[in-house]
């Protein structure tokens, strides 16, 4: 909903999407761009800085100021145009997964590169550069960015494209809003023959059978993700359940028709068709609080030997890829302390050394998440790209209400952080909440972070783009 | 009799697991489905793009008729590209211009033979303030949403009068049982297709042609897509149960059945009581 007011600061409490950090701030909710250049002008003039904002997902402090400005782009939620033709949608930034793939998925398209959420805003997407499940095929979302309009902090507004001004482009997207505001893009989505797709569940009985799967996969499927038991020990390290999905071709899944309607591709909102299932999180709270995280775990590892044997079957886009909305507020489980997530990402001939390594160190120190999700990634071109040519594992941590636990962890993090930067591994920053200013020039070689901070030098020489995250890094 | 053995087809059932039949082939009862061309008016979204969608899957030749050109070609590839065969035709029609329908419909047979199903689901419901009366907005609805649905209901009950078979369903709407402080013209106009309707079904039943009045309450649609409805059900599942009132001949069949006792107590309440009411 937009209105043509003009917007007013409010004095919210502003948090990572997993709660643990952030706080109050001032809060803008621009509608248009010119409001997005009057914020910009109001900052400058005042000699302060703000903070970019899309729709909150990232979970550490990419999108946090605390006690400071926040530039909230989710009012600005327009799609201006979807065309048809060549499946290409122009977005404001605020526009969600969800708003594009109901807008597209009528017509038999699917945005190319969708999150864990269908609440990630394009602006936030690309800032961050997110990847989803098929980055082994597919890329980032960057590559399905034609081009986008970038709001510079002195007001100027720039159409930019890979041709128009390459350097730019592959920086601004991968950014996490430190050259501009985008304030719209254009993004390719694909076309899709059904609106379902073809799911196995596999057992992976151990790290290295996971792994080995993703490569025999890999040019086979169209996606992959494996769920990890990281409880699970010895013979039993790294056990868990993969997920492949493979798209239908034309007349492959002619029922698959009916499923273009935005309606049926929505996550079921009702468990069993009956309990809401915004009522399941106090139930998540318990097993979190009770210490049975490693029961949850044993159970579904099991149940996955029953959803092996009644795989290849048929599920929505929607339902395959947003898996953390079929849970509302599921993240509350982790109250009061909230959850951090650290996904190192590791060249593939480091892999196993490196992950085995990581859940044993997890499993000595007492800090065992209580997920883990391993995926396979390939690098692409954009500046600050987390993306290596091997292995992610995401690793959600529940924090600790007690500071000397909480400070506990973001060491044994760094820690973490330390073997997967010797080995060349990288780091994404819509999960970071941990990483030091020594190791931003370590994630991404000194050359580009060089380069980077030069294009912020010329793009934002007043700094007035800020935002926990970088005054974190540094940069 | 004549019931037996009027040719029949299955919509199959809301759970996805639905067994289209080919065009022509016997379905389990042994027996035999339609064969001719559908055409479907309003095919470019909501109920209307569902129902076309469901009649391509059960082997059916649709033709998609909408005013929206873009959208319409889109959706007939669509459909193509999903079935990996051609299914689906677009004619672009607007259908505000009435005298237009009938040699749209001629076109159609000509172009993919006789047609022996009608469903009319075009309609328009623009935003009305309450103390708007906006001649423009009305005449447009009456257009659309009757004068559209007599034009099209008149082409399709002389063709198939004539052949002794064939079947219309019309999807008119829960808003037209009662005249209600926000939408005079929409409840009017929807009033009058409903009228229209159970006049053609009481003409044309005795020749073996049956007409379906479908009135729907909460539908998700993007004509209902700025409203707060609850309960709303999907687009396919209104097309699923409009299907199956087709099938099982019924006269007049709310969608969901839900709204037949709650549009009953409606209708049942007192003028001097439901002017009261804001509803």
């Amino acid at each position: 909903m937009t209105t043509m007011e003009a917007p007013v600061w409010r004095d919210e409490d502003v948090r990572g999407f997993g709660m643990a950090v952030g706080g109050r701030a001032r809060v803008l909710r621009p509608t248009n761009s010119e409001q997005v250049a009057a914020a910009f002008a109001e900052v400058r003039a005042a000699g302060g800085s703000i903070a970019l904002r899309g729709a909150g997902c990232s979970y550490g402090d990419a999108a946090t100021a605390v006690g400071g400005s926040v530039l909230d782009l989710s009012a600005m939620n327009r799609i201006h145009d979807f065309d048809p033709a060549t499946g290409i949608a122009v977005c404001e930034p605020g526009v969600t997964v969800r708003d594009l793939w109901r807008r597209s998925i009528g017509y038999g398209y699917w945005p190319k590169v969708v999150s864990g959420t269908m609440a990630v805003s394009m602006g936030g997407a690309a800032s961050m550069n997110i990847h989803g499940k098929n980055n082994f095929a597919l890329g980032s979302f960057g590559e399905c960015v034609e081009w986008f309009d970038l709001m510079l902090p002195r007001g100027e507004s720039v159409r930019c494209s890979r041709e128009s001004d390459p350097e730019l482009f592959h920086a601004a997207i991968s950014g996490f809003g430190m050259l501009g505001c985008f304030t719209r893009l254009a993004i390719r989505t694909k076309r899709v023959h059904s609106g379902r797709l073809r799911v196995w569940g596999i057992v992976a009985k151990d790290l290295a059978h996971n792994l080995q799967i993703l490569e025999d996969l890999r040019g086979k499927a169209d996606y992959l993700v494996s769920w990890l038991d990281l409880h699970g020990k010895g013979a039993g390290l790294g056990r868990g359940l993969m997920h492949r999905a493979d798209q239908m071709q034309p007349g492959e899944d002619p029922e698959g028709l009916r499923f273009f309607e935005p309606a049926l591709q929505d996550v079921p909102t009702t468990l069993f068709g009956v309990v809401p299932k915004g009522w399941l999180w106090p139930g998540m709270w318990c097993a979190v609080h009770m210490r049975q995280v490693a029961l949850v775990n044993w159970l579904k590892f099991r149940a996955g030997y029953r959803e092996e044997r009644q795989s290849p079957y048929l599920q929505t886009h929607g339902a395959f890829h947003f898996l953390l909305d079929y849970v509302p507020r599921w993240h509350w489980m982790t109250r009061p302390g909230g959850l951090i997530q650290f996904q190192p990402f590791v060249p593939a001939a480091q892999g196993e050394r490196v992950l085995r390594t990581l859940i044993e160190r997890c499993q000595q120190t007492g800090f065992v998440p209580y997920l883990g999700v391993l995926k396979r990634h390939r690098p692409d071109p954009f500046l600050m790209t987390h993306a290596v040519d091997g292995y992610s594992l995401a690793m959600d941590f529940a924090v600790s209400a007690n500071q000397k636990r909480r400070q506990a962890l973001w060491r044994f993090c760094q820690e973490l952080a330390d073997l997967v930067l010797e080995a060349g591994g990288r780091f994404y920053y819509a999960k970071d909440a941990v990483l030091l200013q020594s190791s931003f020039g370590r994630v991404h070689g000194e050359p580009a972070a060089a380069r980077f901070r030069a294009l912020k030098q010329r793009c934002d020489p007043d700094r007035i783009l800020q935002t926990d995250l970088s005054r974190r890094l540094g940069v | 009799m004549r019931r037996m053995m009027r040719p029949r087809r299955w919509s199959g059932n809301d759970g996805g697991a639905d067994v289209a039949f080919a065009a022509g082939a016997p379905s389990p009862l042994g027996m035999v489905s339609r064969t001719g061309t559908c055409i479907v008016v309003g095919a470019s979204s909501g109920i209307g793009l569902a129902l076309a969608r469901r009649l391509a899957i059960a082997g059916r030749k649709v033709a998609l008729v909408a005013r929206r050109e873009r959208e319409l070609a889109a959706m007939a590839a669509q459909i193509d590209d999903a079935l990996g065969r051609p299914a689906a035709v677009a004619y672009v029609h607007d259908v505000a211009a009435a005298d237009d329908a009938e040699p749209l419909f001629a076109r159609i047979e000509q172009e993919l033979g006789p047609v022996d199903e009608l469903h009319f689901v075009a309609g328009v419901m623009p935003d009305v303030a309450l103390d708007e009366f906006d001649l423009a907005k009305d005449r447009l609805q009456v257009q659309v949403n009757l004068l559209g649905c007599i034009a099209w209901g008149n082409a399709a009950a002389r063709r198939f009068l004539q052949r002794k078979a064939g079947c219309i369903v019309g999807v008119s709407s829960v808003a037209q049982d009662r005249g209600r402080v926000g939408r005079p013209v929409y409840n009017a106009s929807k009033a009058g297709m409903d009228t229209y309707l159970e006049a053609l079904r009481n003409r044309l039943w005795r020749h073996g042609v049956r007409v379906t009045t479908i009135r729907p309450g909460f539908v998700e649609t993007p004509m209902t897509a700025g409203l707060q409805l609850k309960g709303a059900i999907s687009a396919d599942q209104a097309a699923a149960k409009i299907l199956r009132a087709r099938d099982a001949e019924k006269a007049i069949a709310y969608v969901p059945w839900k709204w037949r006792p709650i549009m009953f107590v409606i209708r049942s309440l007192p003028s001097f009581l439901f002017r009261r009411l804001s509803i």
